[in-house]
């Protein structure tokens, strides 16, 4: 089933948590709300499952208005940050729930509500814990219950809530693939919300990055780590460098370099806003004629195969990130204090000084 | 999960509730000039009195004990009490549930009003209380006429009593219900409604039964303050012997004319209501901690 948010508006008191966003959710896709807490990811899952009313806008089901539609006729899945298991009953009773408390003509016989459950949870491979109760089990246990509570009732549409935020690292990780997995065999339109980038651009077919409630970009994860729409996509998804800089006929100019722009050739001059990844700042001892800005070695640390740089600029004393391999940071033959050379690769301009962070 | 697991949080458990940090605790005549102290008062204030009154109940022997029980206005008493504390609490139950509900799953103007009103009667002297509702119904109160020409009683009479005590057992279930409800959030009703539940589906098979020990707490209380209310009672009653007399009134009333045997024989019912109460409080902690150490564990 589809999704459509038309020009939804929402605010608690005086803070304003959605303005006048509008979102479509084809059938079959995994889409990721992503952005920083407070941005409105939430109140927008929260509202397309009827757990909230908007203040504007309406919401579509497969076309049909359902702005006004009851919750417990929304047919949707809901998976709760917190899993929200019934903590007086059995995983079984938990997962059985949503079949018991139908109306009695629609309601399943014993035996059937008995044979969907234990297959519920063969899907999330747990059914040797029908018997305990949620306090009894671990957090990637007690998800993957809600999960399988959450599809017992056959939604059209599942909505997920920041659903591996309150794991382990490594846990998480396993569990996204196989959330990912699981939707590539159930094809369940599914909706989930996370602040975390590397989730949204590992599990999700479309990520929608939201800021401030607002949407800022809409895009496949290529597109939008790539491409990045505004600065606060790019700062977003990935460590960035600022710097401010100006424009003048296609060659940008910042911190005293020259660089040339290779896309968005426009003959547009003016201020601008610069970001550079960390791995794209490439790091020299010896001055180049070209150009290269100058900074101070203040500390590096390794992790494994990459070395992260901390260096003051010599310029403004501002500090920048650049990340290197091993290698060729002990070829640098380098340390804590040397003067080096940074030349710029890959900057990404937006005009107008519109610093997010 | 694995076994190991269990029994090392089953040990830290057991370490946690016997043993004693020698770090963090007081030296050894510090502690025991505290019990002592504890004691001491307690037994004062609290042991002494309660086997004085059995004491005394029994004083002219068990045959004027039983007699006192007996006495038709004894009896009368008893049960004006009992129908009282039938129906106040049960609706107390009701607005109880339905006060902590909507203050703990709900915002809306005038909260905070509403939880002050739920207060009011432990602020209030009960005596105040009474009052109030002699002023509204008494004879020369605002519809005392009306009342009178509609052949309806409600002060000096049943009603009254009724009255009376619901108006001053109503915050015990709320205040019970409130803080337990405001921690358990409102998650399990939200995955309840998205799953298909109707509201009333919703409150049987997740909230009550979530809230199931702490009512019953609630419940028990309310019912112990009840039975034993005076103040209040006192004043809308009239003290009509055999007809608008609780327990408690009736005590008063032996004991002021110098019938010790027979007065205490009625306070002793009410001591045993209180030991009972108390005895019933404990199994229902006791209870509930044990459900939650249990699904811990298991």
């Amino acid at each position: 089933m589809s999704i459509e948010i038309k020009n939804i508006s929402k605010g608690f008191g005086n803070f304003s948590a959605l303005k006048d966003v509008s979102l479509n959710v084809p059938t079959g896709e995994l889409v990721a709300l992503l952005g920083p807490s407070g941005c409105g990811k939430t109140t927008l899952l929260r509202i397309i499952a009827g757990l909230e009313t908007p203040d504007n806008g309406s919401i579509h089901f497969h076309g049909e208005d359902a702005t006004d539609r009851a919750v417990r006729e929304r047919q949707v899945g809901f998976v709760f940050q917190h899993y929200a298991l019934f903590r007086h009953m059995t995983v079984f009773e938990n997962v059985a729930f949503g079949l018991r408390v139908r109306p009695k003509h629609t309601r399943p016989s014993e035996a059937e509500i008995k044979r969907r459950v234990h297959e519920l949870l063969n899907l999330v491979q747990l059914d040797w814990l029908a018997d305990r109760y949620p306090p009894q089990l671990s957090g990637g246990q007690r998800q993957r219950i809600a999960l399988a509570r959450a599809l017992a009732v056959e939604p059209k549409v599942l909505l997920l809530d920041e659903p591996f935020g309150a794991l382990d690292a490594k846990v998480r990780k396993d569990l996204r693939r196989w959330l990912r997995r699981l939707h590539d065999e159930l094809h369940i339109t599914s909706v989930f919300v996370t602040h975390d980038q590397e989730e949204a651009l590992e599990v999700a077919d479309t990520i929608v990055v939201m800021n401030q409630g607002r949407i800022e970009q809409i895009g496949s994860p290529q597109q939008v780590y790539d491409h990045p729409a505004t600065p606060f996509v790019y700062q977003f998804l990935g460590n960035v460098n600022a710097f401010e800089g100006h424009v003048d006929q296609g060659v940008a100019k910042i911190a005293g370099l020259q660089v040339p722009l290779n896309y968005q050739h426009e003959a547009r001059s003016g201020s601008i806003s610069a970001f550079v990844r960390p791995y794209d700042i490439q790091v020299r001892k010896a001055y180049d004629d070209n150009g290269a800005l100058a900074a101070k070695l203040t500390y590096a640390h390794s992790i494994g195969p990459i070395v992260r740089l901390e260096l003051k600029r010599e310029d403004n004393h501002e500090f920048l990130d650049a990340e290197l391999s091993k290698a060729d940071f002990d070829n640098l033959n380098i340390k804590e204090g040397d003067s080096v050379y940074l030349k710029l690769k890959n900057v990404r301009v937006f005009f107008g000084n519109n610093f997010v962070i | 999960m694995s076994a190991t697991n269990t029994h090392l949080s089953q040990y830290q458990k057991y370490n946690q509730r016997v043993s004693r940090n020698r770090a963090t605790s007081e030296v050894a005549w510090v502690r025991y000039t505290l019990i002592a102290a504890t004691l001491l008062f307690l037994s004062l204030f609290l042991f002494v009195p309660l086997a004085t009154v059995f004491t005394e109940a029994f004083r002219k022997g068990a045959g004027t004990y039983f007699a006192a029980l007996s006495d038709p206005d004894a009896l009368s008493a008893i049960k004006l009490t009992l129908i009282a504390a039938v129906i106040a609490v049960p609706l107390n139950l009701v607005f109880g549930v339905a006060a902590a509900w909507a203050i703990a799953k709900f915002e809306f103007k005038g909260k905070s009003l509403l939880i002050t009103l739920i207060d009011l009667p432990f602020a209030v002297s009960p005596v105040i209380a009474g009052l109030i509702y002699v002023l509204i119904f008494g004879m020369q109160g605002w519809f005392g006429e009306w009342l009178t020409d509609h052949d309806f009683k409600i002060i000096f009479a049943i009603p009254g009593i009724v009255l009376a005590t619901i108006f001053v057992t109503f915050p015990f279930v709320a205040r019970e219900l409130i803080p337990l409800m405001q921690a358990q959030g409102k998650e399990e009703e939200e995955a309840a409604l998205v799953l298909g539940a109707s509201g009333w589906q919703m409150f049987w098979r997740v909230t009550l039964p979530n809230i199931k020990w702490g009512l019953l707490y609630g419940v028990i209380l309310c019912n112990a303050r009840a039975m034993g209310e005076f103040g209040a009672v006192s004043v809308v009653s009239g003290h009509i012997r055999g007809l608008t007399n609780t327990m408690p009134l009736h005590v008063e009333i032996l004991y002021n004319e110098y019938n010790y045997a027979a007065a205490f024989a009625v306070a002793s019912l009410l001591a045993l209501l209180a030991l009972l109460t108390l005895a019933l409080k404990t199994y229902v902690e006791w209870q509930s901690a044990k459900d939650a150490i249990e699904i811990e564990q298991e």
